[in-house]
């Protein structure tokens, strides 16, 4: 079953087309690989799914619902997470007030206005010791480590609780264990969610990807599993120059 | 959402005190006196209006004056047809110099003391929320909401000033009746009327900290980090700017009321941008991240503006000036940073201290 259908997107940035007549298909449950070059679209494809950029043509479906004029939180309303290639948590928040932040069921103001905590229990507590920042929860988010608060945005994703995750290489500046614990965390969320992925890492993708997805100038160039990608004659000519 | 805030609490407690029983107490409980002091605790409201948009969304509304200025206004056009009841038509003075023949319309809702209290607040407030929708919807911050602000600001007051006919032109509106309170004839100096400004104060304080304390203030404290990351949470990030820019008019409006109330006159220079400008200096030197911070600033600043005139009659202005300048320089967090900054390095010290005592029990086993 189809979460999401992508038909037709075309994004012009000037003379550029980012994203060129783009269609595709995301599955209920899956973990999709966005691969390709540099320049290939993969994280515009991400900012116009979430709505951070605005398609110059196509179309959007999400569970059922045209989503392409909709603003950016309205789409997160919808139920689209995403995770930026730059880690961004609240630098000023605590971890905890980023977890809260996070998650959000009711984000209008009137709602807001009538939480006045939100106890570590339930959801909050799981996530926070999923990523083992349980017992940093008073700590100011700037004050953790490079590691640490790639774990606190997957947390704040987690505690967002989207039926679809956008990842922007999440696993940047990670090292090697990290990005074990990391691949991890990834299998064990699809089925309950769906996630799209743009990485680099193809050790990562090994791991972690059912489909994937290789973008060349704007446009679905090759689809299939990772076996498939590697052998893939038109792949190995983008991504070698020949 | 904050945790950690026992300080907090403890400095909310003696600022409540002081304004309820020290003052009072060190001025002889002489209503004359506190006059003078109410006037202080009426600009303590604006100024904590100012710090709940500023300091906590990043917002800085150079124009918080036009909502001060309106409240004021509102006020002293009710007192002012109370003052002129007897007049041909109940119409004021000024108004028939200026050949106007009958009240016009927007001047009738103001008979009546109750819708003059409701709009003292509505008007500014949806002044804002006007603005708001058309600032944040574009997504407009930081330097570019002071500007627009700012010439809103100036464009009301000339404003003002040109329809004289209907607003007292440059004199304002002067030769106001005292207050009718549902039966209570105020009497501005009176230690009655001094608390009912000292309830205002805290009353105004008391909403805006619950709103900074519930998750609407968390949601604030992440928009002036980081706008566009709050969007994706599924927060209408204009919405809840909008939010807080109109509760702040509509506190400023009500601290215009009351300032109206202790002068005994609306003057256009309240919509000035002097006023407007000195405004985010009290707040500076409270300290914009604490509404109490920022209303023991506005207090701290106008006493030391009324002691130094005395002191020293040529200069005081100078010497003002290079306290300000010293404060932005040396303190950027105002008084309450440093009162932060103390707190946390008491608890830090107490914390190793603690750390130390362990220590040599640990050896010891």
């Amino acid at each position: 079953m189809n979460l999401m259908q992508i038909h037709n997107l075309t994004v012009q940035f000037g003379g550029l087309r980012a994203v060129n007549g783009l269609s595709l298909e995301v599955r209920k449950g899956e973990l999709l690989c966005l691969l390709g070059p540099n320049g290939a679209g993969k994280s515009t494809t991400l900012d116009l799914i979430c709505g951070k950029t605005r398609a110059t043509s196509g179309q959007i479906v999400f569970d059922g619902q045209d989503i392409t004029g909709l603003k950016e939180y309205k789409r997160a309303r919808c139920g689209i997470g995403r995770k930026f290639q730059v880690p961004s948590v609240f630098k000023d928040l605590t971890v905890l007030e980023n977890i809260e932040l996070a998650r959000s069921p009711r984000p209008g103001i009137l709602d807001a206005l009538r939480v006045f905590r939100t106890p570590i229990r339930g959801r909050v507590r799981e996530v926070l010791q999923i990523v083992g920042l349980i017992d940093l929860v008073d700590l100011r988010a700037g004050n953790l480590s490079h590691g640490q608060t790639q774990w606190l945005e997957i947390a704040m994703l987690l505690a967002q609780d989207s039926k679809l995750i956008l990842m922007d290489e999440p696993t940047a500046g990670m090292t090697i264990q990290e990005t074990l614990q990391t691949a991890a965390i990834f299998n064990a969320l699809k089925g309950d969610h769906t996630i799209i992925v743009v990485e680099h890492d193809m050790q990562f993708v090994r791991q972690v990807a059912e489909r994937v997805i290789v973008m060349n100038q704007g446009s679905l160039l090759a689809e299939g599993s990772i076996a498939e990608i590697e052998a893939d004659p038109r792949v190995k000519a983008v991504y070698l120059g020949h | 959402m904050n945790r950690n805030n026992t300080s907090d609490y403890l400095g909310h407690l003696v600022f409540v005190l002081a304004i309820l029983l020290g003052v009072p107490a060190a001025l002889g409980f002489d209503g004359f006196e506190l006059n003078t002091f109410a006037r202080y605790l009426s600009l303590a409201i604006v100024a904590a209006a100012l710090a709940l948009s500023w300091g906590t969304a990043g917002i800085l509304n150079l124009g918080q004056a036009a909502t001060f200025g309106i409240g004021a206004y509102v006020m002293a056009m009710h007192l002012k047809l109370v003052a002129s009841a007897g007049n041909p038509d109940g119409l004021p003075d000024f108004m028939g110099w200026n050949n106007v023949t009958s009240l016009p319309w927007f001047w009738q809702p103001f008979q009546s003391l109750g819708a003059t209290l409701a709009l003292g607040l509505a008007l500014p407030a949806l002044m804002a929320w006007a603005m708001g929708i058309f600032m944040f919807r574009a997504r407009i911050t930081g330097v570019f909401v002071a500007i627009i602000t700012l010439a809103f600001l100036v464009a009301l007051q000339l404003w003002f000033i040109e329809e004289q006919r209907f607003t007292g032109g440059q004199n304002g509106l002067t030769g106001l009746a005292p207050l009718d309170l549902f039966g209570w004839q105020v009497d501005t100096y009176s230690l009655g009327f001094y608390y009912l400004v000292a309830g205002c104060l805290i009353a105004a304080l008391a909403l805006g900290t619950l709103i900074l304390r519930s998750k609407v203030g968390l949601v604030l404290r992440a928009i002036r980090e980081d706008s566009q990351r709050v969007r994706y949470f599924g927060y209408d990030v204009a919405g809840y700017e909008t939010f807080v820019f109109s509760t702040s008019a509509a506190i400023a409006g009500w601290a215009g009321m009351l300032y109206a109330l202790v002068l005994e006159f609306a003057s256009p220079t309240y919509i000035g941008v002097a006023f407007s400008l000195a405004i985010v200096i009290w707040v500076a030197v409270g300290g914009r991240e604490s509404l109490v911070g920022a209303a023991v600033g506005a207090i701290l600043v106008n006493l030391a503006e009324g002691r130094l005139s005395d002191l020293f009659v040529e200069s005081w202005l100078l010497i003002l000036g290079v306290g300000f300048i010293l404060f932005v320089l040396f303190l950027p967090r105002g008084l309450y940073g440093l009162l932060r900054q103390g707190f946390d390095r008491l608890a830090r010290l107490r914390m190793r201290a603690a750390g130390r005592d362990v220590k040599p029990q640990e050896s010891a086993r």
